[in-house]
């Protein structure tokens, strides 16, 4: 294999891993701070990702429909939050059943709306191009996909290291008591958290829209994965889904050129090896003896 | 103080161990369970003038889209001609078997025992259809096959009760493989889906190919779902050959075609494939990246035949798009029922059956006849391209290879 087609491989393989970062982080911050387990997750990608389908074939243009669609993930997340998810905190079977069971209302509600024809959002014009490395072209997107990505990762350890709410959401994972005996609205924070999450799972929609498309059972695709990255990346920092999100973007893609027939295999024996080492993932706080 | 956080992270963490191990098993599964029985008369259960037609169809997963479209054509064909078929009433009883032969096989027994139909539609996967063939043999109930392409359903695992409307992946795969070695390109990358039908829709096109003096030098087989053939598609940037014939489907499909541009591919190595990608299904979503694809369909909405326009018409009516090939086999499913009963005066399955071998019906995409060799139908594909026409791109059809059929039984190279 040439230098080129490894770096494009290479490539790919951020691309993906960033895709799954935004979904995994929202994950990892809900489960951390609020220690809910949201399996409807996967669901808030899928309609931030239908959302704005509709509105890119309502000629809205890309960049608005993007801004849209995460607001109306913000939005959704906030009222399943505060209609159902906080009469369940502390209740972990309960929260599981919860959120599992949004994720068929949700996901049947969407097929009702758009059907069960696969949809695509074209990549908007000003990335609509690609970039020759060597033999072959790699396309723009994607480059910009691994952009948003980092940045993503910088606005997030800022918001963690560098702001009050981040503080609060940091001493939130290590002592939710402590928070609470402290007069801060833990409720309040926790809301705004889950909108949070939700809004972050929207834009991993949107952007996942031209390069996986939109289709019934997309959620649960996605679920999956964000799953086994978070469980890889461990609990309590963005660390945690950014690394393992990214090494499981490259073990998939470098996985499919070496081992095509067992790439599947290849993540997850990944995982039960970090698991066996530090189980608790790669970033997940170790538990004194 | 320090227990009690350790405690809290690790029931935490074992919920998420949990909750990962629950969704894996779910979404195996084939996530949710809605079924619907749709029942237009609420007639009681064996009055002769009612004709009973089970349906067992996928409603969840990556063959929804088909199921929607398959359902569609037969209820377009019910209602141009009042809702009967053989001059009965129909009762449409509809379960979803969530692409699971275990599931199937659970609806196949309740839609036979219990609600005891007379006739039955289905499925979509080939997988279904393997595990419903004994049933249906002993059981002798007819049923009508609008989708499920498997070769074997027409060789080895034949059966008198089971007659297929659409076609087998031998047609698929074999319809444009000459025209391809004699127009294209001799030396042919292949590309579809690691699973039966990916298999042996390539065995067919490479058997075609390689008699009408092409060569295949590479064939790739992507796990079914891949969201990214960056890496398939930089091989065959390597390899550099002539022509690229693909076999994906469904998201893989649109994904495929939209990559196949992304990675600089289009314009340099032609790509072609099966009827697939030249179905709307792929077509509307792909968008331009696919423009220029070559392959061999049967049915496209343009076809020039007075059963076509009449179609196209009505569904676009109802359904307000255009109808892809599973409404044509949704609806030519119905219009064979329709025949046979009229033809055999009954509903009997034993007489269903010797009206069905060899029996001719015009369908949207043109004659067909349903080979009693194979209980395959002999229909025509087409060779087409697609080409932008008012900003939409749409398969134009060049040529057509008619009578396309299969062998009776497998040949050396399919083996």
């Amino acid at each position: 294999m040439s230098l080129s087609i490894l770096f494009v491989q290479i490539l790919t393989g951020l691309a993906y891993g960033m895709l799954y970062f935004m979904i995994a982080a929202g994950l990892t911050i809900i489960l951390g701070v609020m220690n809910v387990v949201n399996l409807a997750h996967g669901t808030f990608f899928l309609i931030g990702a239908y959302v704005a389908y509709t509105l890119v074939s309502k000629h809205l243009g890309f960049w608005l429909a993007l801004i849209l669609s995460v607001g109306v993930t913000a939005i959704l997340g906030l009222v399943i939050e505060r209609l159902l998810i906080h009469r369940v905190y502390g209740k972990e079977l309960e929260q599981v059943l919860l959120t599992f069971g949004l994720t068929f209302m949700l996901s049947d509600a969407a097929k009702w709306i758009w059907g069960t024809d696969i949809q695509t959002i074209p990549v908007p014009r000003v990335l609509d191009f690609s970039i020759s490395v060597g033999s072959v072209d790699f396309p723009a997107y994607r480059l910009f996909i691994v952009a948003v990505g980092g940045a993503l990762a910088v606005i997030l350890w800022l918001l963690e290291n560098r702001t009050r709410i981040g503080a609060i959401i940091r001493a939130g994972v290590d002592d939710r008591a402590m928070v609470t005996a402290l007069g801060i609205n833990v409720g309040a924070v926790f809301t705004g958290v889950f909108a949070f999450g939700a809004a972050l799972a929207g834009l991993g929609g949107v952007l996942g829209g031209p390069l996986i498309g939109v289709y019934t059972g997309l959620d649960g695709d996605i679920l999956v994965t964000s799953l086994i990255v978070v469980t890889v990346g461990g609990l309590g920092s963005w660390k945690g889904p950014f690394v393992g999100a990214l090494l499981i973007g490259l073990m998939d893609t470098l996985g499919k050129v070496w081992f095509p027939s067992f790439s599947m295999l290849v993540i997850f024996l990944l995982m039960v090896v970090i698991l066996l080492i530090r189980p608790r993932g790669l970033f997940g706080r170790e538990v004194a003896p | 103080m320090k227990f009690a956080r350790s405690h809290f992270i690790f029931s935490k963490w074992k919920t998420v161990l949990a909750a990962s191990a629950l969704s894996l098993a779910l979404t195996a599964c084939g996530g949710t369970t809605s079924t619907g029985t749709q029942s237009p008369q609420g007639t009681s259960a064996s009055s002769s003038d009612t004709l009973k037609v089970g349906m067992i169809l996928s409603a969840t997963g990556t063959f929804a889209p088909l199921t929607e479209s398959i359902r569609n054509g037969f209820q377009l064909y019910l209602d141009q001609h009042n809702g009967m078929l053989g001059g009965r009433k129909v009762e449409i009883k509809f379960e979803d078997d969530q692409e699971d032969p275990q599931v199937a096989l659970r609806k196949y027994r309740q839609l036979v025992s219990s609600d005891k139909v007379d006739i039955l539609v289905g499925p979509i996967s080939s997988a279904v259809a393997y595990a419903l063939r004994d049933g249906v043999e002993k059981d002798k109930i007819v049923l009508i096959d609008p989708n499920a392409a498997a070769n074997d359903l027409s060789w080895k695992q034949k059966s008198d009760y089971i007659y297929r409307v659409s076609f087998s992946n031998w047609q698929n795969g074999s319809s444009v493989a000459k025209y391809i070695a004699q127009n294209i390109g001799k030396s042919a990358v292949t590309i579809a889906p690691d699973y039966p039908a990916g298999r042996e829709v390539i065995q067919a096109f490479k058997a075609a190919f390689e008699a009408s003096g092409g060569k295949v030098v590479k064939e790739l087989y992507p796990k079914l779902g891949t969201n990214d053939f960056a890496t398939y598609l930089t091989t065959i940037a390597q390899t550099k050959p002539d022509v690229v014939y693909s076999f994906e489907t469904g998201s893989d499909g649109i994904r495929f075609v939209k990559q196949y541009a992304d990675f600089g591919l289009k314009g340099k190595i032609p790509l072609t494939g099966t009827l697939e990608l030249g179905d709307n299904l792929i077509l509307d979503p792909a968008g331009d990246a696919a423009e220029g694809i070559i392959s061999g369909v049967l049915y496209t909405p343009w076809l020039e035949n007075n059963v076509n326009q009449t179609f196209v018409t009505s569904y676009q009516k109802k359904y307000n798009k255009l109808p892809n090939i599973f409404a044509v086999d949704g609806y030519d499913a119905a219009q064979v029922i329709d025949l046979a009963i009229t033809k055999a005066g009954s509903t009997r399955s034993d007489d269903l059956i010797k009206v069905l071998k060899g029996i001719s019906f015009n369908s949207p995409r043109g004659p067909v006849t349903i080979d009693p060799k194979t209980n395959n139908p002999i229909e025509n594909f087409y060779v087409a391209k697609n080409v932008k026409l008012d900003g939409k791109i749409v398969p134009q059809v060049s040529q057509t290879i008619p009578n396309v059929t299969m062998p009776e039984t497998p040949s050396p190279a399919a083996q």
